[in-house]
Order: structure tokens, then C-alpha cells, then sequence
């Protein structure tokens, strides 16, 4: 099947540090494509490439035939391709309704039929009864599925998810991967989701990216690619690799040798490990 | 079915014409004094100035201290062409405000990109560098002299209703600006940028249309005031205290809100009068006094008071309230309580 939306080569340099590095990511209709890595790997760079946020240093971005790297936001948002926020970014002067009424008036929906379409998104995600306040009166689960509602509103092909689901309580984790599920079931909509909270991305991806200071390190189904060396490895430090998968959290704080106090040792686990999150 | 767009709301629509027909029947019916028609006159005038600085300063929360500059461009430019090719008035005003409208788009594309305080002292800068240029430029504005234009007999009763209509499409554009779906998309902006060009607005188009048309309408003003005093010059029209009293009379009245500017604009003629006359020196002084106690006290103005009486009284929703508040604060910032109480 082609894919809707690839990425080709697509890099990103921030003066000195290479954020994102010929990333080549390809999603295809209706998949839910996960995106992980440890803390600063490039993920939400990446979604910033893809969207418009920002432009690539180098490489391309093509939503089917079509070149949508160095358009603005505005026109990536046309073309169909919209993003949420990691942190979120409600209009805080608006009520929970014209928020979304913007994501619709300015995507493709006719001024007329914005509010209906905004209330439609509201009732999808929940907050049909919420519509008159204001966000700063939500919770931030409430936020976070407002911003799910704004962007959909605006009727993207390409649904770009940046940490919906971290931060909020199992329970309504549990309810966001609902949605986002049936975001796709019934809406027909192509994800990609960054998530660092491991059950959730294991559970909704049909394929997962791994990237790692700014490169692809690995790819493919969820159950694979966490079993990969090179990812524990990014996760958890390069000796952890060596030791058995399954217990590899365990391996990876028991190996790390008390009598080696020098920085040099490769094997601290400081970074957030792939059961991490909720 | 209605021929008007879904967001006009038909008592205000209707209050709207009552006023104009008001305004239009009263000087022949008051038998108003020369003195008396000057005042209402000038206050039409600055009501219109004060609303259109508001599209940006209160709609968008881009703060200019910089809108003498139109306002001067305008004046001068309509002087000049009325000089020079004796246009009808109105075509010269529209000329001169077009001028001042890209002359604000001039310097507005580039800095439009900044926010909130880096953006007004951009503009502060914008503003005396229009003054310092245009005084020295004699061919345009006469320099330090002025200009003066033909004084006609019955000018001023003429110009009386012009100040009205032009009053009234301001405060038209003001209420449309702000109700239209073009409206959602600027407070949207106001709040975050970067996140309303995430869900498909494109701010710099937004912004500068905004600035342009703030422009063009300051610029009419500026127009307006030359054809009605006969006599411009560039100390008076460019000065640094003209752009500070666009922002008072936003400001007083209710920055951010529709009426609001409207308000303080009457506010701010009748108190100058007032002052100018008794105390010349103290006027100034004074407004500076007025708006610290605005900005601690009640910062959304005579509007913001209008509210807290009508919370006392229950006239106005709670929850209608706090929307609106949220609506004319400025850069969105507000309060995370502000919907507490309310489920």
C-alpha cells in the first residue's frame, strides 16, 4: 500500500546538534504508527518537521504526492496534516466550544456549519457538556482531549498525537486510548503518536519507530522492536544490551558495578526506562 | 431567510440604528451651540480612533504607542491632495487613509512578528521617527507651520453627520471585527500564536490585515481632523501624546471589548475640555493618575465596572461574564479560577 504521509531523509539542526538526522518514516492509511526514544531523542522535533512548525535542515516531507516540508503550519493544517501539543495549548480566552470552532472555521469546515462540527468533535471526545467554559476549568485529561477535539475539527487525513495520554490517570489513560483507537475506526484518520507511557503504545501501535539522538535506531511491530538490543540499549545503557531482554530493567541496575564510580562507566541507567510511565 | 450573517444579533442591530437616527435628529431638534457641536463632533471623531486602535490593541493585544503616525499621515496626505487637485473631501480622506494604511503595513509586517511589550516599544519608535521625518519634510507637511486648508462656510454643520457616519461604520467594523468568525480566529491569535497557526490560522496574513485596516481608519480620522479644523501641523497630529490618548480612551473605557473603547473616547474628550481649560497643565498628569487606578482597579474599565454592578444586581450570568472577561484580557492571560464556582 503507498503510504499517506513519508518522511525522506528529513534532518534538523539546531546550530551544533543534529535534533533530528535523515529520519525516514513512512505511515500508511489508517495505521497507527507509534514513535518512542528517551527524553531529547527528537520526537516532538520530528512532529514539528512533519507539521510545519518548523522547516528541515535537509530532506522532505511528502503527504502522498505532494512536498509539504517548508510550508507553513497554517498550510500544512490545509493540506491536512494537524498536530497536538505535548504541552497543552489551549486558547485560554475562548470557551471549550469556540476552540474547537476555530480548529474548524480554519481547516475546511464552512463558517455555517463550524459550530455544529465543533459540537459534534465535543460530544466525540467527551466534552459535549463542558462546552460553554472555559479551559482553564478542565482538567488536564479535559485539556488534553480538548486538544484532541480542536484538531480534529479542522478534518486532517494525518493525525500527529504528542503525548496525549502521559500525565493523566490510569483510568483516563485508559479512556484516551479508547478514543484515539476510534479516532481511527471511525473517522478513517492516519496516526502517528509519540507516547512514552509503554502499555498504551504497545497497545494502539501497529508499528513502532525508535529514535535515538535524533536517528532511526529501529522499527517495526510493538513486541519486536522492545526486544531489540539497540533499544534497550538507548533506553537503558549500552552493557544492558548485552544481557537478557526480559529482565533487562533488573540486569541494567544490578550491572552497574559499585566499585566503578567513574562517568565513564556505560551502563547507568538514567534514563527512562521502557516500563516507565504509568 | 435572513440576509444577514449569523453572528449579527438583531437588538444590537437595531440599538445600533436607533443611536445613528439619534445622533443624526439632534443638533436641529437641541438647537446645540457652535461650542456644543464641536465637542459632539470631535467626540464621534475620537470614538471612531479609539475603536480602531482597539483592533489591534484589544483585539489582537498587539499594544501601539505608535498610531499618531497614521493618524498624521492620514491628516497630511488628504491636506495635500485637497490643496493641490481640490478633491470632494470624502475621496481625499479615503486617499489619505489608504496612504496611512500601508504606510502602517510599512513598518507593521516586520514587526508584527514581536509580542506583546517588545511589539509597543517598536512602536513607540515607529512613532517618533514619523514625527521627527515628516516635520522636517516641508514639501508635505509645512513643517513646523503647518498646513491650512480653504475654510468653506457651512463645513462644519456638513461635517457634523460625516463624523457620524464615519463614527458609525467604525463602530460596524468594531462589532463585526469582533463577532465574525474572522473575530475567533484574532483572539485565538491574541492567546497563542503559534498554536492558532497549528489548527490552520495564519497569524502574519491576520496580523497585518488588522494593522492594515487599524490604519486606514486612524488615517480617515486624521483626515476627518484636518478638514474640520482647516489647520494641521505636524507637532499637534504626530505628537507622542495623540498615540498615548488612543490608548487612554481604550484603556478607560475597556480595552479588548467592543464598546469599551467608545466609551472612554467620551470620557476622554469631555475630561479634556474640562481640564484643558481649567487646569492646562494638570490634564496629563491627571490622565496618568486615571490610568493607574483603571490598570490596578478594574482592569477592563468602565466596561469591567459595568460588570461588577451588573454581578451585584444579577443582570448579567456569572459564566457569560467570565467569558467575556476572558475575551478582552489581554494576551488571554487568565486566571485558572476563573470558572471555579461554576459547575
Amino acid at each position: 500500500m503507498t503510504p499517506i504521509l513519508r518522511t525522506e531523509s528529513v534532518s534538523k539542526r539546531f546550530g551544533g546538534l543534529k535534533a533530528v538526522d535523515a529520519v525516514d518514516v513512512s505511515l500508511a492509511p489508517g495505521e497507527i504508527l507509534g514513535v518512542i526514544g528517551p527524553n531529547g531523542a527528537g520526537k516532538t522535533t520530528l512532529f514539528s518537521l512533519i507539521a510545519g512548525s518548523i522547516p528541515p535542515t535537509s530532506g522532505r516531507v511528502l503527504l502522498e504526492d505532494r512536498v509539504i516540508s517548508g510550508l507553513s503550519a497554517h498550510r500544512a493544517v490545509r493540506a491536512g496534516v494537524v498536530r497536538t501539543h505535548q504541552i497543552v495549548r489551549p486558547f485560554q480566552n475562548l470557551t471549550v466550544l469556540e476552540n474547537v470552532m476555530v480548529g474548524a472555521i480554519y481547516g475546511k469546515v464552512h463558517p455555517r456549519r463550524a459550530r455544529e462540527r465543533a459540537l459534534e468533535m465535543l460530544q466525540f471526545c467527551g466534552l459535549r457538556d463542558r462546552a460553554s467554559q472555559l479551559p482553564g476549568g478542565l482538567t488536564l485529561s479535559g485539556r488534553k482531549r480538548l486538544e484532541l477535539a480542536r484538531a480534529l475539527a479542522t478534518e486532517p487525513r494525518v493525525l500527529l498525537l504528542d503525548e496525549v495520554i502521559a500525565g493523566v490517570n490510569p483510568v483516563e489513560a485508559q479512556q484516551m486510548a479508547l478514543l484515539i483507537r476510534s479516532v481511527r475506526e471511525q473517522r478513517g484518520l492516519s496516526i502517528i503518536l509519540i507516547e512514552h507511557v509503554m502499555p498504551a503504545v504497545m497497545s494502539l501501535s501497529d508499528r513502532v519507530v525508535v529514535l535515538d539522538a535524533g536517528k532511526k535506531i529501529a522499527e517495526g511491530k510493538p513486541e519486536a522492536v522492545v526486544k531489540d538490543p539497540r533499544v534497550i540499549a538507548a533506553y537503558l545503557g549500552e552493557s544492558a544490551s548485552t544481557a537478557p531482554p526480559e529482565p533487562a530493567s533488573a540486569a541494567a541496575s544490578i550491572s552497574t558495578p559499585p566499585t566503578n564510580p567513574t562517568p565513564s562507566s556505560t551502563s547507568i541507567p538514567k534514563k527512562k526506562g521502557p516500563g516507565g510511565g504509568s | 431567510m435572513s440576509v444577514l450573517p449569523h453572528w449579527v444579533s438583531r437588538p444590537v442591530l437595531a440599538a445600533f440604528l436607533v443611536a445613528l437616527a439619534i445622533g443624526a435628529v439632534l443638533p436641529p431638534v437641541l438647537r446645540w451651540s457652535v461650542y456644543t457641536q464641536n465637542l459632539v463632533t470631535l467626540t464621534y471623531l475620537f470614538v471612531a480612533a479609539a475603536l480602531a486602535w482597539n483592533w489591534l490593541g484589544g483585539y489582537l493585544g498587539q499594544v501601539s504607542f505608535g498610531h499618531s503616525a497614521m493618524f498624521g499621515v492620514g491628516g497630511f496626505v488628504s491636506a495635500r491632495l485637497l490643496l493641490a487637485l481640490h478633491l470632494p473631501f470624502w475621496l481625499a480622506w479615503i486617499a489619505g487613509g489608504l496612504v496611512a494604511g500601508l504606510y502602517a503595513l510599512l513598518w507593521g509586517h516586520p514587526t508584527l512578528r514581536l509580542r506583546g511589550p517588545y511589539f509597543s516599544i517598536a512602536t513607540i519608535g515607529v512613532g517618533e521617527a514619523t514625527r521627527l521625518i515628516l516635520t522636517y519634510w516641508e514639501g508635505l507637511t509645512g513643517g513646523s507651520s503647518g498646513l491650512s486648508l480653504p475654510i468653506e462656510a457651512n463645513l462644519k454643520q456638513t461635517l457634523y453627520f460625516w463624523g457620524l457616519g464615519l463614527m458609525g461604520i467604525v463602530a460596524a467594523a468594531s462589532y463585526a471585527m469582533r463577532k465574525s468568525s474572522f473575530g475567533l480566529g484574532l483572539l485565538a491569535i491574541k492567546s497563542d500564536v503559534d498554536a492558532a497557526a497549528d489548527v490552520g490560522i495564519a497569524p502574519t496574513f491576520m496580523q497585518d490585515l488588522v494593522l492594515f485596516l487599524s490604519g486606514l481608519a486612524v488615517g480617515i480620522t486624521g483626515a476627518f481632523y484636518a478638514s474640520y479644523f482647516s489647520f494641521i501641523e505636524p507637532g499637534d497630529m504626530f505628537g507622542f501624546d495623540r498615540s498615548i490618548s488612543f490608548v487612554l480612551m481604550a484603556v478607560i473605557g475597556g480595552v479588548g471589548t467592543i464598546v469599551g473603547p467608545a466609551l472612554g473616547a467620551v470620557v476622554f474628550v469631555m475630561l479634556r475640555q474640562f481640564l484643558i481649560g481649567s487646569y492646562p497643565q494638570l490634564y496629563l498628569g491627571l490622565y496618568g493618575f486615571l490610568l493607574i487606578v483603571v490598570i490596578l482597579f478594574e482592569p477592563l474599565g468602565m466596561v469591567g465596572l459595568f460588570f461588577r454592578i451588573a454581578r451585584r444586581t444579577g443582570l448579567v450570568r456569572p459564566e457569560l461574564e467570565a467569558t467575556l472577561e476572558a475575551k478582552a484580557a489581554p494576551g488571554g492571560a487568565v486566571g485558572e479560577g476563573r470558572t471555579g464556582g461554576m459547575e
